[in-house]
């Protein structure tokens, strides 16, 4: 299980910060920063800045995505906002809208 | 303090005891311990250990002690330098200060608490810190 | 996976509000208000700077601000509280260290059966003695850090100065429609 948890049915309004890993089923506005690996649960809705070493996002994510290694949009995701990563993947079914940039 | 406690269990030394039957109205000072069985209103200053057993009640507005043990019904105000604790069922109304507070689940109580420690940095450290701090601010 | 239960973990820092309906274990830093319907146990290494709600609040760790349980508050060995507690039941250990106004019982929550006449007449008298916890337990919980708000004599000016930072949320609710205009701050 990921050290931090934002589970359904959870809010939160502002800011995380974390150098572990961050799975977020439930609903996190505002700025989320890890600096291991990312998940965006099917179900979950994320409007913030994410920047992590992956993140995958099955659910929806509304802000700018950093990640130092790669991103993974699965499928049933729903995305809107600029990508940056040296590896990107969008999956069959996974809805995104924002700039992809590449050259990390 | 340790002693001070065989005293108050054996019933011997400078124990004071306030039977279950008796009613006192007045001030209680001292240098053992005071147990109150029955009804007391009045300050208490004593030394050693203050205990309000069950069924008892202590109605002051200030109470100085070594220790506290309250059990039964108290009013007031408790300034101890050791520890006091509120044990399950008691009821208590008053502000307590001592080395550490303890209360019981099942206790009812209302008042404040009062003992010297400092949070962790992130939280700002100790209040008087954080007073300081803000005064530094400005 | 996990849906149930909310962790904060050991190196996570959030700052800002944490609501919710389920429970919520914190075992790194909330630097702002908690409100879950839930439980709430703050871990041993567990920090929080504001007011925290919930049904029943563990506390081991730190907190500076309000308790609030609508079933029970379990201040446990270690933990450290500059605030107010108010539960039906509460709980301190002897090695709980608490600075605040503590309360238990009828207006928390259920009487408890034992002692219900009592309360009810006594009740009055005790909800009219805290004035400066009351006042500022509800409405500025998401400002009120200073926690030991019942102390009249020392809590002067520190609810201004040691408030939590405001939630930082950035507009991009106000985004989503026109999103492709946005610029990468």
């Amino acid at each position: 299980m990921a050290s931090t948890v934002i589970g359904a049915g959870i809010t939160v309004e502002g800011e995380i910060t974390t150098d572990e890993d961050v799975v977020v089923s439930g609903t996190v506005r505002g700025k989320l920063s890890a600096k291991e690996a990312v998940t965006i649960e099917h179900g979950a809705t994320v409007e913030a800045d994410v920047t992590g070493g992956s993140l995958v996002v099955a659910g929806s994510l509304t802000g700018n995505v950093v990640a130092n290694e790669r991103v993974d949009l699965q499928q049933g995701a729903r995305v809107i906002g600029n990508v940056k990563a040296a590896r990107v993947t969008i999956a069959d079914g996974a809805q995104f809208k924002g700039n992809v940039d590449m050259d990390v | 303090m340790a002693q001070a406690r065989t005293a108050t269990h054996r019933g011997e030394g400078a124990q004071a005891r306030i039977g279950g039957g008796a009613r006192v109205r007045g001030r209680i000072h001292g240098d053992g311990d005071l147990l109150v069985e029955g009804q007391v209103e009045g300050d208490v200053a004593i030394r050693g250990e203050l205990t309000v057993a069950e069924g008892a009640t202590l109605t002051s507005k200030a109470v100085e002690a070594q220790t506290v043990t309250i059990a039964g019904a108290f009013e007031g105000d408790v300034a101890a330098t050791g520890p006091v604790r509120v044990v399950g069922g008691a009821r208590v109304r008053g502000n307590l200060r001592g080395s550490t507070v303890s209360i019981d689940d099942g206790a009812r109580y209302s008042g404040r608490l009062e003992c010297e420690f400092e949070l962790p940095a992130e939280l700002g450290g100790s209040a008087r810190e954080s007073r300081g701090r803000a005064a530094a601010r400005r | 996976m996990a849906n149930n239960a909310s962790v904060i973990g050991r190196t996570t820092k959030v700052r800002g509000r944490v609501t919710g309906a389920v429970d919520l274990h914190v075992e790194g830093f909330v630097d702002g208000e908690i409100a879950v319907s839930g439980d709430v146990t703050v871990d041993a290494h567990g920090l929080v700077g504001a007011s925290v709600q919930g049904r029943r609040l563990v506390v081991r760790g730190a907190v500076k601000g309000d308790l609030l349980g609508e079933e029970a508050v379990v201040l446990e060995d270690g933990a450290r509280v500059v605030g107010d507690v108010r539960a039906p039941r509460v709980a301190i250990a002897s090695g709980a260290l608490v600075r605040g106004y503590v309360e238990t019982g009828e207006g928390n929550g259920a009487p408890s059966r034992a002692s219900r006449g009592e309360a009810a007449r006594s009740a009055p008298q005790v909800r009219a003695a805290p004035p400066p916890p009351k006042a500022a337990a509800k409405p500025a919980a998401a400002v009120h850090v200073a926690g030991g708000g019942g102390s009249s004599n020392n809590s002067g000016g520190r609810a201004a100065a040691r408030r939590p930072p405001p939630p930082v949320v950035p507009a991009l609710k106000k985004a989503k429609g026109q999103i492709a205009k946005k610029k990468e701050r």
